[in-house]
């Protein structure tokens, strides 16, 4: 739905202060009862979509904070989101199986479907033809959007996944399943190519280098794999940090990758964000903003990181060169 | 006694009951068509134990140890015990359980396999191990253990145990285990037995394990 200019409840804030590295581009007051439980950044960095605590996907356009428009899924509470590859689709799924499909910016629906259990992880293929989606403690699910139906499930030895990604060349879908392994399917089968079996602990991020040939996977094992598509091997991995990854996201150029963490000991606990160097493994630079825990991130076209958080009502974004 | 060390089937034991008229059939239906509807009726007599999240720390390649107790470890020592079955009551000694917890502050241990282990059952399909009750995880509600059951033949089981005694339930887990909003069912919340004197209490709890066939 889009909202007229005057109802938009949008408290722009321009570059306040910069500090540790990060420069506070934005705060963005939402609805004094809709505090954002975290967001999806589009590919270029020209959206951002909020999970917001009231049952709302609120889209605001980036930079200029404009909310453009408003989906629900119902009575059901947003469990993920994501965009596709060229920002023109923006997919939701519900802790209760709802999964809804937007064409942007005009707001369309263009999918409406049913899962059956909530779903915490999507992703759309390059082509926008294929949605991967995980469900809790079920075997995750490859849909054929043309025709609205299940290709196959992904199925893991127990569990479900927590995380999907397709390769930018639309060849492979890789998931992260629940019993620590990764698997590597061919996109538009399902049919299993290769089994990262070396993990001891679970991945909940995983994101494919921009040439589609290496695999980047982080973790419970509070550091980034780096695994080759063909073979399941662990080739390398970044330097262990304190922290367990709970979000990967790729520069456009492949160079960088954005790498959020959580505090196992308490999830809410502020911990630092770090952009990896994907040639070298080293640190490029780091949001460590005093008290703030980030609940999403992604990249603009120009390079630079952008993380969000939440304070109070108020979405506040950050870029990181 | 189970099924799997009786030397005669199901079948067997019920056409000797009615030969030796320890069964009696008053019915117009054949008998051997009552016998195959009573098995089939026995043998579905058990449960299946209700599946519960796997959670976010489950460490592959745990040790086989029935201790996760070390010594001095702070906590209060926990002593858990069972046996696994399959929903037709048969006793499954080839079942493989996994256990991962917390220590007694809450804390998963990440780097290493402290409060993790992997437990063969024995030839009865029973299995125990000492630990401590678990802290409260900061993340959820209720203390609790997590558990993977796995047997050839089977539905692998993903589970947790919670301790009636937690103090979340104030003594009334009939009526406070929806407090944990991962707890969909009762029966996971097992009742605790204290033993020992008041400066070497410990505590005992029985989890029976029903997988589903494949």
């Amino acid at each position: 739905m889009r909202l007229p200019t005057p109802l938009l409840a949008v408290l722009l804030t321009q570059s306040l202060f910069a500090a540790g590295g990060a420069k506070l581009e934005r705060t963005i007051t939402v609805s004094s009862d809709a505090i954002v439980e975290f967001t999806a950044i589009s590919p270029k960095g020209d959206f951002i979509a909020g999970a917001c605590q009231d049952g709302q996907v609120r889209l605001w356009a980036f930079p200029s904070g404009e909310l453009r428009q408003v989906f629900t899924l119902q009575d059901q509470r947003i469990s993920s989101a994501v965009f596709s590859a060229d920002g023109t689709l923006l997919a939701v799924g519900g802790n209760r199986g709802a999964v809804k499909i937007w064409s942007l910016p005009s707001g369309q629906l263009k999918h409406d479907l049913k899962v059956g259990a909530s779903v915490i992880a999507l992703t759309l293929s390059p082509d926008k033809t294929l949605l991967a989606l995980a469900k809790q403690d079920q075997p995750a699910q490859l849909w054929d959007l043309d025709v609205g139906r299940i290709i196959t499930e992904l199925p893991a030895k127990f569990s479900g996944s927590s995380s999907l990604a397709f390769s930018p060349d639309g060849q492979w879908l890789a998931s992260a399943d629940g019993d620590t392994e990764i698997r590597i399917y061919e996109s538009h089968t399902g049919a299993l190519r290769a089994t990262a079996s070396d993990l001891l602990l679970e991945t909940f991020a995983v994101i494919f280098s921009s040439d589609s040939k290496l695999l980047y996977a982080g973790g419970a094992d509070r550091t980034i794999s780096a695994i080759d598509v063909t073979s399941g091997k662990v080739m390398s991995a970044f330097p262990k940090q304190s922290y367990v990854v709970g979000e990967l996201h790729r520069s456009s150029d492949g160079k960088s990758l954005l790498a959020l963490y959580f505090d196992e000991r308490s999830f809410k606990n502020p911990v630092p964000a770090l952009v990896w160097d994907t040639a070298t493994h080293s640190v490029r630079s780091t949001f460590d903003e005093s008290g703030i825990t980030p609940n999403g991130g992604g990249f603009l076209k120009d390079g630079r990181a952008l993380i969000t958080n939440s304070a109070g009502p108020r979405l506040q974004v950050w870029s990181l060169r | 006694m189970a099924l799997s060390h009786h030397p005669l089937t199901r079948r067997e034991i019920l056409e000797n009951c009615l030969a030796l008229g320890s069964v009696a059939i008053v019915s117009s239906t054949p008998a051997a068509a009552l016998i195959a509807a009573f098995e089939e009726h026995e043998l579905q007599h058990r449960r299946p134990t209700p599946p519960n999240d796997l959670g976010p720390f489950y460490k592959k390649r745990a040790p086989e140890t029935a201790v996760l107790r070390a010594a001095g470890d702070p906590g209060m020592p926990l002593a858990v015990s069972g046996q696994v079955f399959n929903t037709r009551a048969d006793t499954l000694t080839n079942a493989v359980v996994e256990v991962w917890q917390t220590d007694h502050l809450g804390h998963y241990d990440l780097d290493g396999y402290r409060y993790r282990a992997k437990l063969p059952v024995d030839n009865n399909g029973s299995y125990k191990f000492d630990s401590v009750i678990p802290g409260h995880y900061p993340d959820r509600v209720c203390q609790h253990v997590h558990y993977l059951v796995a047997a050839p033949g089977h539905k692998p089981l993903v589970t947790q145990l919670y301790f009636a005694t937690d103090p979340v339930f104030e003594g009334d887990p009939d009526r406070n285990f929806g407090r944990d909003p991962l707890i969909h069912s009762r029966e996971l919340v097992r009742p605790v037995i204290l033993t020992g004197d008041p400066q070497a209490i410990e505590a005992a709890v029985r989890f029976e394990l029903v997988l589903e066939l494949l």
